[in-house]
């Protein structure tokens, strides 16, 4: 099985290819080939993570060295797939909840005009996806990465017709550049420093001849990259508006896959970052503040798909958190487990607007719960997940990743990561009661979503259910992280001040809290949190704008941006096209004058004779 | 002879220019004409000035060939002026502008 | 004062100032006339340079021939109207005169690099060089050295008189492009 390894990429990638190509005659097919190509490639994926259980532990690593792609001088890179245990796991999540969404989205994008081409760009950016964690070299990676980006922009802007869906695809796509830019920087270092980009030779023989300088140059310049494609501070503006996108694709890339790339590629190049403690710092740091911004900003949020991605952003931050402490296995249990949850809460939300009939905005929701039943359940069982109530996935990996803060001696960490995680709970049961509880507020009545729809809900809501159970839940962390120890190493667990019990329960604790006080706010009636705007302008203001961050780099990039554009107008029409047209002109009047020559007269001709004879004749004459 | 040779060919020079002058300065195609006249017969004279100070015939008879070539091209011209004469009804040069740039 | 020095000195003023006056006449037969008189003073040059058949043939065919050629177009094309004063190309006369001096001068100098102004004619000129006579000197150069060119010019002399009869007996036939055109132009002007 080892061996059509190939095939789990271009499965989807032969369904981009059909779909955009025959779409339109394909019509509902197209989504059934989508999701069918998509669901054959995880079954796949399955028989590769069996074949690889039946390797002993130490040698599960298996690479696929499909052809020579680059061969320039000394410079020679190949297409070869990598299956280790760190990328079947992403390629199982990828595959599966990618497959599960891409079953929703027949039924939500069913009376799209476009409905083959919205499947073929999802095939293709799973495609991408998979090319990225299968990569066995930076550059293959890095092709996936940058493919990845291509079609959430296509995905965000896919209905382009409105100027704020292409606004934000545009936004999302200079945005993650910047970090892109400086991620190809770090793959130049690597191949200069290392003269391989090969993960086997970067992570074996690169290990031991970097310096710590050039090492940690490199470990920040792929983690800009990858803060930019997991929309951390500071480049994580575009996420909120990616939300223009349709809700399948919030779903699968900003929620579950492509925002935990960065993660990934934190976690695949851990043997660079551990080489310079500087950078794991960083990156610890990048997460932690970027979980407490997002928090306070997903409350401050209105829109329920924004509040849902300020939450995304804030998880991410966890998981950076967790690699920053070498806690690489903590790190991946939450991207997984995220991705069961966050799924399940995206595609909610999905049937909340296919409802309503679009309207995203949570004032005018409230006591739904009476109309869509289900979807309050789905959602439910989302948000508590993602709270950190046990017996929930979310908790798991939650709990693991602030108790290993405790335990590795970082006490200001853990306190701030404690308090991130009471803002987690309180960021997502406001949406959860602001939407299906209390008082209506809407007009409409709303409908509660088809069976097909339903159907990949409620796997993804058993996933989130037992998922943390059966890959957290021993002593040593669980089985998802004896089964990456051989990738990532297996940290130890050190003492904290508290015993294991005593931070098991605080968090809890804060969890049920946190629950409660949303319950208290914004369900029960008993406070009035629509007027809270106006009695404190300031402050809903600054949670509302996400602490003006967004005009902040306004005021920083785009206006001068503007400005240096209207200069090169300038420049462009005066000075270039000047330029041009005043060697036309110079042309121009040049042929005026020279026809003043020839004008005809015998006479004027027999002067310029006599002209030249005299001038030869001194010239003659002087020099004899 | 007493006259040194050099007065001749001075004076050959002389009536060169005026010739030349007279060729751009008269818009009458007939007066440049005999104005080209001028120029040959000073060259003529040159030649036979020259051809007595060296000795020997040479210069006197490229002179008489001289004469005789400008008495051909003087019929040939003349026919010349008189067709074109004929086409426009002048004789001045400044009409010819046909050539133009 | 020698004769041949005194004639010198009567006729190259003679010479050089009929030369201007044809210069400045507006009338062409004035300018014709004063031609002759300069080609008459021509003759009397190569006389006393040693040249007597040329003396006599410039008279004959120059003064004789050629412009009273030159007289009959005139008259027969009435162009003895007064030429127009009016310089149209501007600069023409002064950069005229100017380059026309400059020329003189270079000459003047040339000579006087070349052959000085002192130098004079070898005396025995008529014993040697003309023995029997100028006729004969030449007629002996001319028929023996030169004798090529001499059949050259006359074929030269009979091809510009075929020229001439075919120019004047030119039937009338279809106008060409050009003429249309130029009429054209002489309408428009």
């Amino acid at each position: 099985m080892l061996d059509l390894l190939w095939l789990i990429p271009l499965l989807p990638l032969a369904g981009a290819a059909v779909n955009l190509l025959l779409g339109r005659r394909l019509g509902k097919a197209a989504g059934w080939l989508a999701t069918g190509l998509v669901g054959l490639g995880f079954g796949l994926a399955v028989a590769a993570f069996l074949d690889l259980l039946g390797l002993p532990a130490d040698q599960r690593v298996h690479v696929a060295n499909l052809f020579d792609w680059i061969s320039v001088g000394t410079f020679s890179v190949d297409v070869a797939l990598r299956v280790d245990p760190l990328s079947i796991t992403m390629t199982l999540v990828v595959t599966g909840v990618g497959a599960l969404i891409h079953l929703y989205a027949i039924g939500y994008m069913d009376h799209d005009p476009r409905f083959g081409v919205f499947f073929a760009y999802l095939n293709l950016f799973v495609f991408f996806m998979l090319m990225l964690v299968l990569a066995d070299n930076y550059l293959l990676l890095y092709l996936g990465w940058e493919g990845v980006g291509l079609c959430s922009y296509l995905l965000i802007g896919f209905w382009f017709e409105r100027p704020s869906a292409s606004s934000a695809a545009k936004k999302a796509f200079v945005t993650t550049r910047i970090g892109d830019a400086a991620m190809l920087l770090g793959i130049v270092l690597i191949w200069l420093h290392v003269g391989s980009l090969d993960f086997g030779a970067v992570f074996g023989r690169g290990a031991s001849e970097l310096t710590e300088g050039t090492a940690t140059a490199i470990a920040l310049l792929l983690l800009a990259g990858a803060i930019g494609k997991s929309a951390q501070l500071p480049l994580h503006v575009w996420l909120p508006d990616a939300m223009e996108g349709p809700t399948p694709v919030s779903a699968l890339i900003h929620a579950a896959t492509m925002v935990t790339a960065g993660v990934y590629l934190v976690v695949r190049s851990h043997v660079l970052f551990e080489l310079s403690g500087t950078a794991l710092t960083v990156v610890l740091v990048v997460g932690l503040v970027s979980a407490l911004y997002a928090a306070l900003a997903s409350i401050g949020q209105f829109d329920l798909k924004r509040a849902l991605a300020y939450s995304t952003m804030s998880q991410i931050g966890f998981m950076f958190f967790a690699a920053g402490m070498r806690f690489y296995t903590g790190a991946m249990l939450l991207l997984v487990c995220h991705a069961f949850y966050k799924a399940l809460l995206f595609l909610t939300a999905g049937n909340v607007l296919h409802g309503l009939h679009d309207e995203t905005d949570m004032r005018r929701m409230g006591g739904l719960r009476a109309d869509m039943p289900l979807s309050a359940a789905w959602f439910a069982v989302g948000a508590l997940s993602l709270a950190g109530i046990p017996p929930l996935a979310g908790f798991f990996a939650k709990d693991q990743i602030v108790g290993f803060a405790a335990t590795s001696g970082r006490e200001v960490a853990w306190v701030l990561a404690s308090l991130g995680a009471f803002l987690s709970a309180l960021y997502i049961a406001r949406p959860l009661f602001l939407t299906f509880f209390g008082r209506r507020r809407g007009r409409e009545q709303a409908h509660e979503a088809p069976g097909p729809m339903q159907a990949p809900l409620a796997v993804l809501a058993f996933l989130t259910v037992v998922g943390g159970l059966f890959l957290g839940l021993t002593a040593e962390g669980g089985r998802l992280a004896r089964f990456l120890e051989p990738v990532v190493g297996l940290v130890e667990h050190g003492e904290a001040a508290l015993p294991d019990a005593a931070l098991i329960s605080i968090s809890i604790v804060l969890a049920l809290a946190a629950v409660a006080v949303a319950f208290w706010i914004w369900a029960s009636g008993r406070v009035d949190w629509e007027a809270f705007p106006q009695r404190q302008p300031e402050l809903a203001g600054w949670l509302a704008n996400a602490f003006y961050v967004n005009t902040l780099y306004a005021w920083l990039v785009q206006h001068p941006g503007k400005a240096f554009g209207r200069v090169l107008t300038v420049v462009d029409d005066r000075v270039i096209d000047g330029a041009v047209n005043e060697v036309a002109e110079d042309v121009v009047d040049a042929s005026g004058v020279a026809p003043r020559i020839q004008r005809g007269f015998v006479r004027s001709y027999a002067l310029a004779f006599l002209l030249g004879a005299v001038a030869l004749l001194l010239f003659l004459g002087l020099r004899a | 002879m007493s006259t040194p040779i050099a007065y001749f060919v001075a004076v050959s020079a002389m009536l060169f220019a005026i010739g030349t002058v007279g060729v751009l300065i008269r818009k009458n195609a007939l007066v440049i004409f005999m104005s080209v006249e001028l120029q040959l017969n000073a060259v003529n004279l040159a030649l036979v000035a020259f051809s007595r100070m060296h000795g020997n015939l040479n210069g006197q008879v490229v002179a008489f060939f001289s004469m005789v070539v400008a008495a051909a091209e003087v019929v040939v011209g003349l026919a010349i002026i008189v067709t074109v004469y004929r086409r426009r009804q002048s004789a001045s040069v400044d009409d010819l502008t046909v050539l133009r740039g | 004062m020698a004769a041949d020095e005194i004639v010198f000195w009567v006729f190259a003023p003679i010479s050089i100032g009929s030369a201007i006056a044809m210069l400045l006449q507006r009338n062409a037969v004035h300018a014709a006339l004063f031609l002759v008189v300069n080609f008459f003073t021509i003759a009397v040059f190569y006389l006393v340079l040693g040249a007597s058949f040329l003396f006599a043939v410039q008279i004959i065919v120059y003064a004789g021939a050629i412009m009273v050629l030159f007289l009959f177009v005139i008259m027969l094309l009435g162009v003895d109207r007064e030429e127009t004063l009016v310089e149209r190309l501007r600069g023409q006369r002064v950069l005229a005169v100017v380059l026309g001096a400059g020329i003189a001068i270079e000459l003047v100098v040339a000579i006087r690099a070349g052959i000085g102004f002192a130098t004079k004619a070898p005396a025995n000129f008529d014993e040697t060089v003309n023995q029997g006579g100028n006729a004969q000197a030449l007629a002996r150069v001319l028929f023996r050295q030169y004798f090529f060119p001499f059949e050259v010019t006359s074929v030269l002399l009979i091809v510009a008189a075929i020229a001439v009869v075919v120019f004047a007996s030119r039937r009338r036939r279809a106008i060409t492009r050009t003429e249309a055109v130029t009429a054209g132009h002489r309408e428009a002007a």
